[in-house]
């Protein structure tokens, strides 16, 4: 079969949405590494704006780094057990739970940080330490990781198998950690990339949330766009598409296998 | 398994958690950039063993912080426009503190009990970067922005918010023949500059003159300064023809704060020889004039433009922001 | 048995339910309730349509959200429909790179449509070239657009690939060997087998868009949707009470969209199985 005229269209079409989204990109990571982006690439390639997002900003990366992989360890521990009782027990008191795991992705990060902040504000030790965004953090990706191990239990009958290991003798704690878990694997992994990558781009709840001893990269960014050279503003952008660039490439790796296991199953 | 290497790695990042660097005094309002608070702090860090983190609010975000923390304050010492420490003081979120050399401060730009206190202040103008102009010349006056060859140049900070963004309001309304108490001119000012798409950031945007995204801003002599010696651009800074204003920037203890101590020490040091000499290398006019030294004065626009900006009755413009900010709001669109 | 194994699933969802409670569910009542207890009482809710500052910022953040979610569907639909239909050198790469800014937050896009559309920007380095001037739309509506635009494309594009692998290309087939041109057979056949995943996507961009912060904030558009006045009320303004009530509108319109829009996927998805 030969490529049509509507196949070229069409990926010419692509490629434009392709280049919308990645040339400003690319463009970004040049004028991190150039002298001076007014004069161009003429000035010269130099990694010293990244020294100096180093020397102004280095704890901002490592706290977000550190609290996403604490946003991740909550939502494992929260959100598994959670999709395994929603897909055991589908009823009317599950469909609540379910309506209510879609609210922190509809009631905007703005107004639930304005609820925590009104709330627990007080606190001061709470409201100064990391735990305050930990908690925001916690409330917008939770329904991402029941969500993914809900699809998972979901595209496959996991009561039988732990029927059979029932007859066995499993206990229900040894069923689900030793059949169901290790079944969902996939829709773990899903799930905690989707949330460690939400974690460090984290920004509408963690602007409200944040003090000056809890700034996490996204805010920082958000800082150096308005007040530093546009050098520094793209070289610590930069920093952060090297964090999340791998995060993201696994990710979709990751989500297009389960696809084509699923097309399979 | 790869369950206990997680649980190991998600361990090993609480631990390092723990030992991230604790601060000693939380400052509302410093950040780096602006008026070199990034060398202050180092040089905080230096001389007084104390490490305080920056902090990018403006004006505005500070005293609504603050307002918000009341119960529990967050922060130790904060820095504002004149007319934000006036409300704070208003608002009870501030604690009276006269530091060394208080009695060296001018009578109206103090509270006499030290719930505010200037440190240094900044002339409002036009901060230019004139390779962004592209050949358009160099604007002089308030009314020539509204011509058409500047249609897409211009920008200043929300004059609802900003500090500075209140005090080109009113520096505007006052070089067209307003008054503190009709705010006429500068409303009808805006109204025609709106038809000239001006650009009207939330926060600071130094970085955007720099870069030519917004080639004439309003702001202070010192951040122009700051683009054309520091950071070598091709920029100026105008005082427009028909005048200007005076604005003091001031720094209060936060009552109830957490390390207060620690905070008059830093408060002390901002007033102090050395700390005087850090604002003015950064073009900062020093509210003790013995620092400025005779170098940096002549970085300055003469004697003769600086005439033109004036000091005003601080507490009356602190009055009337509500009345401007309702006009502002109902009018310019 | 069952007995025992109940205990033990409350057992294993009773954290999340008390996490969710503590941390979400009564801060938001609390939140309903500082927003009726402000200056203005209980009728401060209804300040959304009586005060023509915040009514125009919350009809423009509705039109805007529309907009957007039509254009994602339409541009995502087209790419994403392509994509899992054809194979070519190269596809892995393009999808790697066009779901690359699913994690940017509000202010790298805005960011990037300032690279993109400002005065220093591509477009108006281009058509300065060309002779027409600069064009400069970063700071009006149009920028905002794009910038809406720019996060919502990668979001809704996997769904729909994941929607287009289920298509029956023995349906299509039918409808052009029964002389249907090729727009009748995307209207026809194409677009109600993939309504449900459009309608549940298009909710989601509709929900994000409404609720986004980031890009407005640093675009500093003239143009004040919700989440900016929300914004300035509760920081520069201490409006608490305000910038609640605004909050608890905009979140409750969200949700009635989501809760809709899941009713009507259902009903379609019921009705087309």
């Amino acid at each position: 079969m030969g490529r049509t005229r509507q196949f070229y269209l069409q990926l010419g079409f692509t490629l434009l949405v392709c280049a919308f989204l990645i040339v400003p990109v690319f463009m970004s990571i040049v004028a991190g590494l150039t002298e001076n982006f007014f004069i161009g690439l003429k000035s010269g390639f130099t990694l010293r704006w990244i020294g100096v997002v180093w020397e102004l900003y280095a704890p901002t990366i490592f706290r977000s780094m550190y609290i996403a992989l604490a946003t991740l360890a909550v939502t494992l521990v929260l959100g598994v057990p959670t999709a395994y009782v929603l897909a055991k027990r589908p009823g009317f008191l599950t469909r609540m739970i379910e309506e209510f795991l879609v609210l922190p992705v509809a009631i905007p990060g703005l107004a639930i940080a304005l609820a925590l902040i009104l709330s627990y504000g007080g606190f001061r030790d709470f409201r100064t330490s990391w735990l305050f965004i930990l908690v925001g953090h916690v409330l917008y990706t939770l329904p991402f990781m029941v969500r993914s191990v809900l699809a998972v239990l979901s595209s496959f009958d996991f009561r039988s198998l732990e029927e059979s290991a029932a007859s066995l003798g499993a206990g229900f704690w040894r069923r689900f950690f030793g059949i169901v878990v290790p079944n969902t694997r996939s829709g773990i992994i899903a799930g905690a990339l989707t949330v460690v990558t939400l974690s460090i781009g984290e920004f509408n709840l963690t602007w409200m949330l944040h003090t000056p001893e809890t700034m996490t990269l996204p805010v920082g960014l958000a800082d150096s766009y308005a007040s530093m050279r546009l050098e520094i503003g793209s070289a610590y952008t930069l920093v952060f598409f090297v964090m999340i660039i791998p995060l993201l490439i696994a990710l979709q790796r990751y989500g297009t296998q389960r696809i084509k296991k699923a097309g399979h199953a | 398994m790869r369950t206990r290497s997680l649980i190991a790695g998600i361990a090993a990042s609480f631990a390092l958690a723990g030992h991230a660097a604790a601060a000693d005094v939380i400052c509302y309002n410093c950040p780096p950039e602006w008026a070199d608070w990034g060398t202050m702090l180092k040089s905080i860090k230096a001389d007084l063993g104390l490490e305080v983190p920056h902090d990018n609010k403006n004006s505005g975000q500070t005293l609504s912080t603050l307002i918000a923390d009341k119960a529990n304050p967050v922060a130790d010492i904060a820095y504002y426009g004149v007319t934000f420490g006036i409300k704070a003081r208003e608002a009870g979120v501030v604690a009276p503190y006269t530091p060394k050399h208080f009695g060296e401060i001018p009578t109206g730009l103090k509270a006499p009990d030290g719930s505010w206190f200037t440190i240094h202040y900044g002339t409002i103008g036009f901060f230019v970067n004139v390779d962004a102009l592209r050949g358009v010349p160099v604007p002089k006056s308030w009314q020539d922005l509204l011509k058409p060859e500047y249609r897409g140049l211009v920008g200043y900070l929300d004059p609802t918010s900003a500090a500075v963004g209140y005090a080109g309001a009113t520096a505007a309304n006052l070089a067209l023949g307003g008054s503190l108490d009709n705010w006429r001119p500068g409303i009808d000012y805006y109204k025609a500059l709106k038809k000239n798409r001006p650009i009207v950031p939330l926060q600071t945007s130094y970085a955007r003159v720099l870069s030519g995204e917004i080639p004439i801003m309003f702001d202070y002599d010192f951040n122009a300064m700051r683009a054309k010696f520091k950071d070598k651009c091709n920029c100026v800074f105008v005082i427009p023809q028909e005048g200007t204003i005076v604005l003091p920037y001031v720094m209060s203890l936060v009552k109830n704060g957490p390390h207060p101590e620690n905070a008059k020490k830093v408060l002390d040091y901002l007033l102090s020889d050395k700390g005087q000499a850090i604002w003015a290398n950064a073009f900062l006019r020093p509210i003790r004039p013995a620092a400025m030294t005779p170098d940096i004065a002549a970085k300055f626009l003469p004697a003769a433009e600086y005439k033109r900006a004036l000091v005003i009755d601080y507490a009356k413009m602190e009055a009337a922001q509500n009345t401007f900010r309702d006009l502002y709001q109902k009018e310019v669109r | 048995m069952r007995a025992r194994e109940n205990r033990n699933l409350l057992l294993m969802v009773a954290p999340a339910i008390a996490v969710g409670a503590a941390f979400f569910l009564l801060p938001l009542a609390r939140l309903a309730v500082v927003g009726a207890t402000g200056p203005l009482g209980p009728q401060a809710y209804l300040a959304v349509v009586t005060n023509p500052q915040y009514l125009e910022a919350l009809i423009s953040t509705i039109i805007l959200s529309v907009v957007v979610t039509a254009a994602t569907l339409l541009i995502a639909g087209i790419a994403g429909v392509f994509l899992e239909r054809n194979r070519f050198l190269g596809r892995e790469a393009l999808l790697s790179l066009l779901t690359l800014p699913l994690a940017f937050p509000g202010v790298v896009v805005g960011f990037m449509v300032i690279m993109l559309a400002g005065r220093t920007g591509l477009i108006a380095e281009l058509t300065s070239l060309l002779g027409a001037g600069r064009l400069v739309f970063a700071y009006s509506m149009a920028g905002l657009f794009t910038g809406y635009l720019y996060f919502s494309i990668p979001r809704v594009i996997l769904t729909i690939m994941a929607a287009a692998e289920k298509l029956d290309p023995a349906l299509e087939e039918a409808a052009k060997s029964l002389g249907a041109g090729p727009w009748r057979v995307v209207r026809d056949v194409i677009l109600p087998a993939l309504a449900p995943a459009l309608i549940a996507s298009g909710a989601i961009c509709f929900a994000t868009s409404m609720g986004a912060f980031g890009t407005a904030f640093t675009l500093a558009t003239d143009i004040k949707v919700l989440p900016i006045v929300i914004y300035t009320e509760f920081t520069l303004l201490a409006n608490i009470a305000m910038a609640a009530v605004l909050s608890i509108v905009l979140g409750v319109i969200t949700w009635v969209t989501l809760a809709a829009s899941r009713a009507v996927a259902g009903a379609t998805a019921a009705a087309a199985g």
